[in-house]
């Protein structure tokens, strides 16, 4: 309505910046060096992330003829990205049942509460402002202790745990042998991914969705590049079917079907984090009502220490200065990383799950003279989860 | 005497020994040229391979081969440095002159065209240069001081650039084969910067450190800047990226990555030496026009402005299943001949003009002094 009228308006009054999409408000906003009007921005910003859901509407289409439900699971760190895919998959969801249509996805919503210790009184109080917020939604937490004893990860190529303690002092222990700050924040990255995966695979989801943007994207390239992990960046990096190991040690109790699949993807690989810390700010209510402070979720894990930087962190202020200037830099390196093959293997290593880079090892152990720590009895690692274990 | 400097020094030269020997970098005999600029790589470079071609019996012929750029102010003092080690190393010395070689010195090309875009010219010059002098005595190998910062610098700088082909190219350590006329070679490749300072430094080896007066920041500052900071985060860092970049070169489609020179049963690639993306002025190395990351923005955008224009039918009617089956290839198992992939696009040739190895009909730098001859007469008239 408020649109008409002023277009109305347009003649007697001219835009002093009209708006390069739709030419009918006044521009307030820049996207992609075009000045746009607050409507385009935030629809340009969902269509966006909708475009990949739809897309992976498609490929999880089951058979013709059986029920068309999808089940994502959605990992929600609480930060700016995945509160904002979370926001548009609900408005994508609650569009369509407004028309009287079926619910065109069901979403798993799953929080890993990385804190450890007891309740975390700022994180309740978070979820009970999204609860508010999204009541047709239901959020879980998960602690991180759930990782232990997942069967993805091969319990054995980790520092041993100690199985008298609780499950608390356990993990808290594990994190305190490993190496260094970059191996715990890296070791911390990847237990969530396997909480997240393992619960999708326990529930029948069909995909897990990742609030990756592409700036978020292009520092995990850079960073797991500098960690030694290039060989399975392709892997990490694109969207798609990803084949998960079963490391139990009991075949028994392994699932029949040994060879699990599930589908990772990451809808809002297409915007910049500042695209999308801009639109946090123009929701009816602001999502900024809501995204707790930083400190509340990212930095809150006690098993990561705040004196050093990590690689992670490194690369981020890298990428922070970059983005400003040269957005479509950012943008090409996670364009530069979907061109590489994906290779495939039978093994795969016990940490991050990537397929295991043999000829890769062999001719490293060749060149650098490096023994290796192949210790007796540990599972076979990658080479940069070698780097985050054994340092 | 044992002390600690005497320690590091003998585990630094195994370490570029086990190199030498892993990679079957030389054959004895052979006559190898050190590209020398009078900085603590190449110095420390000459230094550890005269060492080890008297204790392990190489049999090396070594000469020192510097190029001089023809800039003022920049070389001179460089070649005194180098002339003094040919002396203390008792190595020949071989000079070659930009002047000489192309018929200007780059401070006739920055007077034509500016401070900016020059290192473009520099750095394609000098490629050649080596080459061209090598051959003029009779050499078929050169090596060169790249140390594992260098490598790694330039495997960040082509991913932030999203060149896959210099990427791949750059991470191996010879570069050109038995068929190209001049192989080329860095056996400090997996050497920190840090341990040839210390190497240097404890050796107390005379060599020369001064930043080239016309390098102005680009990719490569940055990606330097990145690779600093990372490394005070995690020393590894800087071999971990080389492994990384090793790694990712046999990602790329079509191309026979191979980083190491031995006869196995797949034809190495041949890599085009002026290609490899690894520049060398110096300790500033080869940082091209100062606005490339800003014309890179610039270009970026206007192919995504292009593309929102375009559909790739092909791509769109391809079934999910198929697409995915294609996005997976298996592992070549050890042993078993894997079908080789064939270097695409790239057939190496030579030029038209020169006769150097070259993609192109006509390599970078004659159609750089093309470009530059063109505006010649309104110079020298």
């Amino acid at each position: 309505m408020v649109t008409k009228i002023e277009a109305g308006s347009q003649d007697s009054q001219p835009l002093q910046r009209p708006c390069k999409k739709c030419n009918n408000q006044e521009a307030t906003l820049t996207s992609r060096t075009e000045p746009v009007c607050k409507d385009c921005f935030t629809q340009y910003i969902y269509l966006k992330c909708v475009r990949h859901i739809g897309l992976l509407g498609k490929e999880t289409q089951g058979p013709y003829g059986s029920q068309p439900t999808r089940r994502y699971l959605l990992g929600l760190s609480l930060g700016t990205s995945s509160t904002i895919l979370l926001h548009i998959l609900n408005s994508y969801v609650e569009a369509a049942l407004s028309k009287g249509r079926k619910s065109p996805l069901d979403l798993d919503i799953i929080v890993v509460d990385t804190s450890v210790s007891e309740q975390d009184e700022a994180l309740q109080a978070t979820l009970d402002a999204y609860r508010q917020r999204y009541p047709r939604l239901t959020f879980e937490v998960l602690p991180l202790t759930s990782v232990l004893g997942i069967s993805s990860i091969d319990w054995t190529a980790l520092p041993s745990l100690k199985q008298d303690q609780s499950p608390a002092q356990q993990l808290a222990d594990l994190f305190e042998r490993l190496p260094s700050t970059t191996s715990r924040a890296d070791i911390l990255r990847l237990f969530i991914r396997h909480i997240l995966i393992h619960t999708a695979l326990s529930r029948s989801c069909q995909a897990v969705l990742l609030g990756h943007s592409t700036t978020a994207l292009a520092e995990l390239t850079l960073a797991e590049t500098a960690k030694g992990r290039g060989f399975s960046l392709p892997w990490q990096i694109n969207d798609g079917v990803l084949p998960i190991e079963d490391f139990s040690p009991d075949p028994d109790n392994a699932p029949a079907d040994k060879k699990r699949t599930i589908r990772v993807h990451h809808p809002l690989r297409e915007l910049f984090r500042q695209e999308l810390v801009t639109y946090t700010t123009l929701t009816e209510p602001p999502l900024t009502d809501i995204i707790p402070a930083e400190d509340v979720v990212n930095k809150a894990s006690p098993v990561v220490s705040h004196r050093d930087l990590s690689i992670e962190e490194v690369v981020l202020r890298y990428f922070a200065d970059v983005e400003v200037n040269y957005p479509s830099i950012v943008a090409n390196v996670v364009k530069t990383t979907a061109k590489l093959d994906r290779l495939d293997a039978e093994e795969r290593c016990g940490v991050c799950g990537m397929t295991l880079d043999e000829l890769g090892d062999e001719r490293w152990k060749g060149e650098i003279g490096d023994s290796g720590g192949g210790e007796e009895g540990a599972g076979s690692l990658c080479y940069g989860c070698e780097r985050s274990v054994r340092g | 005497m044992h002390t600690p400097g005497r320690c590091f020094i003998s585990i630094f030269e195994d370490e570029v020994h086990h190199t030498i020997s892993s990679s079957k970098l030389f054959f004895p005999g052979e006559k190898v040229a050190i590209g020398a600029s009078g900085g603590k790589d190449s110095t420390v470079l000459a230094s550890v391979l005269k060492t080890l071609n008297e204790r392990h019996n190489y049999g090396l012929d070594l000469v020192l081969l510097s190029i001089d750029e023809g800039i003022k102010g920049y070389r001179d003092d460089s070649l005194e440095t180098v002339k003094w080690n040919a002396i203390q190393y008792e190595m020949p010395l071989k000079v070659v002159g930009y002047d000489e070689l192309y018929g200007w010195t780059m401070d006739q090309v920055v007077e034509t065209i500016g401070k900016k875009g020059n290192c473009t010219y520099c750095g394609v010059f000098r490629r050649q240069a080596l080459d061209r002098g090598a051959k003029m005595l009779g050499i078929k190998h050169v090596v060169t001081g790249h140390n594992a910062d260098d490598v790694a610098e330039t495997i960040l700088m082509n991913l932030l650039r999203g060149d896959l082909a210099r990427l791949s190219r750059s991470t191996s350590i010879v570069t050109g084969d038995a068929t190209s006329d001049v192989k080329r070679s860095k056996p400090l490749k997996y050497s920190y910067e840090k341990e040839i300072v210390l190497y240097a430094y404890h050796k107390k080896l005379d060599y020369f450190s001064t930043e080239c007066i016309y390098s102005p920041e680009a990719f490569r500052g940055s990606a330097r800047s990145l690779i600093k900071n990372l490394e005070r985060v995690r020393p590894t860092a800087i071999l971990d990226i080389v492994r990384s970049g090793e790694d990712m070169a046999r990602l790329v489609p079509v191309n026979t990555a191979k980083s190491c020179a031995c006869k196995g049963d797949v034809a190495p690639a041949v890599v085009a030496a002026e290609e490899d993306g690894l520049g060398g002025c110096g300790s500033s190395n080869g940082r091209s026009s100062g606005n490339e990351m800003a014309a890179m923005e610039k270009q970026l955008r206007q192919n995504e402005a292009a593309e929102g224009l375009e559909v790739d039918v092909s791509k769109q009617m391809l079934p999910q299943a198929q697409r995915d089956k294609e996005n997976v290839k298996t592992l070549p198992i050890r042993g078993v001949s894997a079908n080789p992939k064939i270097l695409g696009k790239q057939t190496l040739g030579n030029c038209e003009r020169c006769g150097y190895m070259s993609s192109q009909a006509i390599c970078q730098a004659c159609m750089l002094l093309e470009g530059l001859n063109k505006n010649r007469p309104q110079i020298q008239i």
